[in-house]
């Protein structure tokens, strides 16, 4: 059984759930408000569902299909923010821009899998689970579950926390690890803070470990709450600014308990809106920079609290979409996109081939690199677990500084 | 219990030692049932044990119109496919059944054979299974376990409709033998393809059981050092002969019905013989236990982290606060912050129970909760619960007096200084 929460008191002092103990308050102060699991690695996941048009995200200006296949959905050459002679961002990327610079963002190119889905809930659900195939193959368990199933590392908080409204993806489905759904800080906040309570010295009970144990653990929620009222009034030092979006304030929410102590490894955020089929150029334009610049924020707040070295952000879609684009001004479901990996210790840059506009198969890219070989990764170089079961083919992908 | 062994379950008779008094009654009714009111403490009390632990046994008043209002209620959720009612409707069940001893058991088989609606997200069949778990818990192990490996959410949970012949899913094979039954070292890998391969032809059509014999491998199999042309129901006897499957479901018990360290090895293997030689009656498990003397002893009151809906309901009851009744959405919604979502258990393993319950979070759930709670918010328009008024009732009218009275009430004995809100948030609240 386990017992040894963070400690940030001594044994012994009995608190009442619910008061706010001056004690405890200068506890938390004196370190600094930022109980964080210190040697673990905390991998936040974005998934942009609806299929992301990685073309128009991370954009081969100096193909010649590119022109050929987007008429209007081109994105002017002198707009984009290049990142070499070749590919640019898409002009609304100026914070991933900005993450590249600083060495802190990974793109890795032509992501996908072999006989590519083009549903939307199969190919959810190949990434969701690391198995290919078609709708038929059973997917109990999702890639993260089956991870934290093999690492076995518990804590006393989730394993994998879904933040948001949305149902637990598969993602982080598994066979006995925990995963929670938490829509928002409410639920971690004491709503009745109250005034500091005698010390109960009679209970009978209070002799046995157990009582001790809840006694602690209480102390721990308390002190975690008091991190988080304190981490949310505005980040480390007010500096911290995110932007007022959906996917925003969940990255928010996500420091917030990083920032205050939580243990739990895998965080994961949904931002929908990806399925461009019409009038695609502004929708997917607000899409890309609110995902940059919520990224960008988190990243800037995690690394104000000193945290940089600890976390990671990985975004990924379902799939592509089509090279060519519609009718509707749109694009229809293609296959393989770019996957982004954000952080201080991930190997910047571009990486794996860049998809050719002019060599596709059925109108669609051909992908260069397995997303199981990218999982491969995450897992081993950041998250540590090699338990697991290997990818299909072995690669020499290298996502992370050594 | 008239077993003539020497035994580690000897009944249990009061004694100066261990005296029948308001701390046993408290804790009979925190651990086996889902709290009391001060009328049932003390009519109890002049009872004795014998005839408490009767009531508890035998359950009784639910109110006159109880089984129609829930067959209502549980029609309703099922037919608004909305599964937050049906969890609602479990806990008007809990609230008013006049037997929670049922209800926790119901809720012991949920975690033993947990299914979760994420994956089956059919509500019909997530009410037929747990009416199925209550028809059967205190009965028969083996008409249980017939009954649930052939029920429809079960069977969606443990992809039952992927196993055909020619092509065996393992799932239902392996969790039937890992976790509800033998337990891992009990069996082996082979045992888990052959046991696949007997259970093909079961399926799910139209949202029922059926036998597709179309589907069922008739071949030859071995499994557990027995060989045979074996279906599912030739698996389920040769499981339900085996030694471990008792030595499970005595463990099970222990979890609900004992805290950390009170039952040795030898309490459970005895009480695991003894389930053997009653044919895995859980009924006559359950009552060897709560007459025995070590469910009364000492070091069994006050142990044990009370799961969320013991946390939850036993104050409710206690106060008095189920007239009118308080909203039994509300409830489940606080259930599931404090942890304990029902139908939807964390995955195949259920919920770990024990000291898991408390976490960051579900702390802070608990103590929000009794913030809530004191102040009427679990029912609508609020209602805040009046301890000085219950004490008043239960003749009591100083104001020293209803000090006492609240922590005898809440805990069971009355050396807890402070008010009601004071009390439901000591550690002691969490346990019991």
């Amino acid at each position: 059984m386990k017992t040894n929460r963070r400690r940030f008191l001594g044994h012994g002092s009995a608190v009442v759930l619910g008061a706010m103990p001056s004690l405890v308050s200068r506890a938390v102060m004196a370190d600094e408000g930022t109980r964080s699991n210190r040697n673990g690695k905390i991998l936040v996941v974005i998934q942009m569902s609806g299929g992301n048009d990685g073309i128009n995200t991370i954009v081969p200006y100096a193909d010649e299909g590119y022109a050929k296949h987007r008429k209007k959905l081109r994105l002017p050459t002198d707009r984009l923010l290049k990142i070499n002679d070749s590919v640019g961002f898409h002009p609304s990327m100026r914070s991933a821009a900005d993450l590249l610079e600083q060495g802190k963002l990974g793109i890795v190119q032509g992501v996908g899998y072999p006989n590519p889905s083009r549903s939307h809930d199969t190919s959810m659900a190949i990434w969701h689970s690391a198995q290919v195939g078609d709708e038929d193959v059973l997917r109990s368990h999702g890639w993260l579950g089956m991870a934290m199933d093999a690492a076995r590392k518990k804590t006393d908080d989730p394993d994998m926390i879904l933040v948001g409204d949305e149902s637990q993806p598969l993602a982080i489905q598994s066979r006995r690890s925990t995963a929670v759904t938490l829509s928002s800080l409410t639920d971690l906040r004491l709503r009745q803070p109250a005034h500091a309570q005698p010390k109960p010295t009679s209970d009978q009970a209070s002799e046995f470990s157990l009582a001790q144990f809840v006694d602690q653990t209480m102390q721990d929620a308390i002190a975690t709450a008091s991190a988080l009222e304190r981490n949310t009034e505005g980040g480390a030092d007010g500096s911290a600014k995110y932007p007022t979006t959906r996917i925003g304030r969940r990255m928010q929410t996500i420091s917030t308990m990083v920032k205050s102590g939580f243990q739990t490894p895998i965080y994961y955020a949904i931002q929908s809106g990806y399925d461009t089929h019409a009038a695609q150029l502004p929708s997917h334009s607000r899409l890309l920079r609110e995902f940059s610049d919520a990224t960008k924020a988190f990243l800037d707040d995690i690394e104000a609290s000193g945290l940089s070295d600890q976390v990671c952000v990985m975004g990924f879609s379902e799939f592509g979409r089509r090279v060519a684009e519609n009718n509707s001004e749109g694009t229809d479901h293609g296959t393989a996109g770019p996957v982004f990996l954000a952080g201080n210790r991930v190997r910047s840059g571009l990486t794996g081939t860049t998809p050719k506009l002019t060599d596709l198969v059925d109108g669609d890219l051909q992908m260069s690199t397995d997303f199981r070989n990218v999982y491969q990764e995450v897992t081993q170089a950041w998250l540590g677990i090699s338990e697991l079961q290997a990818a299909e083919s072995p690669s020499s992908l290298k996502l992370f500084d050594a | 219990m008239n077993d003539p062994r020497p035994t580690e379950w000897k009944q249990f008779i009061p004694s100066d030692a261990l005296p029948w008094d308001l701390r046993r009654i408290h804790h009979l009714h925190r651990r086996a049932g889902i709290g009391a009111t001060w009328g049932e403490l003390q009519r109890d009390l002049q009872a004795g044990p014998e005839v408490a632990v009767d009531r508890v046994l035998r359950g009784g008043n639910a109110t006159d119109d109880f089984d129609s209002l829930q067959r209502l209620i549980g029609d309703a959720a099922v037919s608004s496919g909305d599964i937050n009612r049906l969890k609602a409707w479990w806990f008007y069940r809990i609230l008013y059944s006049g037997d929670p001893l049922i209800e926790r058991m119901t809720l012991m088989w949920h975690n033993h054979f947990a299914t979760s609606n994420l994956k089956v997200a059919n509500v019909a069949m997530m009410k037929r299974q747990n009416d199925l778990l209550r028809r059967h818990a205190m009965g028969k192990f083996g008409d249980l376990l017939r009954a649930v490996i052939k029920d429809a959410a079960m069977m969606v949970w443990l992809d039952a409709n992927a196993n055909r012949k020619g092509k065996p899913n393992e799932n239902l094979s392996r969790e039937l033998m890992e976790l509800f039954t033998l337990g891992v070292g009990h069996y082996s890998e082979t045992d888990v393809k052959e046991v696949a391969r007997a259970l093909t032809g079961w399926t799910v059509r139209g949202g029922d059981f059926e036998h597709v014999p179309a589907y069922h491998d008739d071949g030859t199999k071995q499994m557990l050092g027995e060989q045979g042309d074996f279906d599912g129901d030739d698996v389920l006897a040769i499981l339900l002969k085996q030694e471990p499957p008792a030595r499970r479901i005595a463990m099970r018990l222990c979890e609900v019905f004992f805290g950390e360290d009170v039952i040795t090895d030898d309490a459970l293997d005895e009480l695991a013989s003894g389930l053997r030689d009653h044919d895995l009656d859980i009924g006559w498990a359950v009552e060897t236990i709560l007459r025995s003397e070590a469910f009364f002893s000492e070091d069994n009151i006050g142990n044990r982290v009370l799961d969320p809906v013991q946390f939850m309901i036993g104050p409710l009851r206690a106060l008095e606060m189920l007239d009118p009744p308080p909203s039994t959405l509300l409830l489940a919604e606080w259930a599931s912050k404090l942890g304990q979502d029902l139908f939807y258990p964390p995955n195949v393993f259920g919920w770990p129970g024990g000291r898991s319950w408390l976490t960051t979070r579900t702390m802070i759930g608990r103590a929000n909760y009794v913030s809530a709670l004191c102040r009427g918010e679990l029912h609508r328009p609020n209602r805040p619960p009046d301890i000085a008024v219950l004490a008043k009732k239960h003749g009591f009218s100083t104001p020293a007096d209803q000090s006492k009275f609240a922590s005898r009430l809440l805990l069971g004995h009355e050396n807890a200084t402070g008010d009601m809100k004071a009390i439901l948030r000591r550690p002691a609240s969490q346990l019991g």
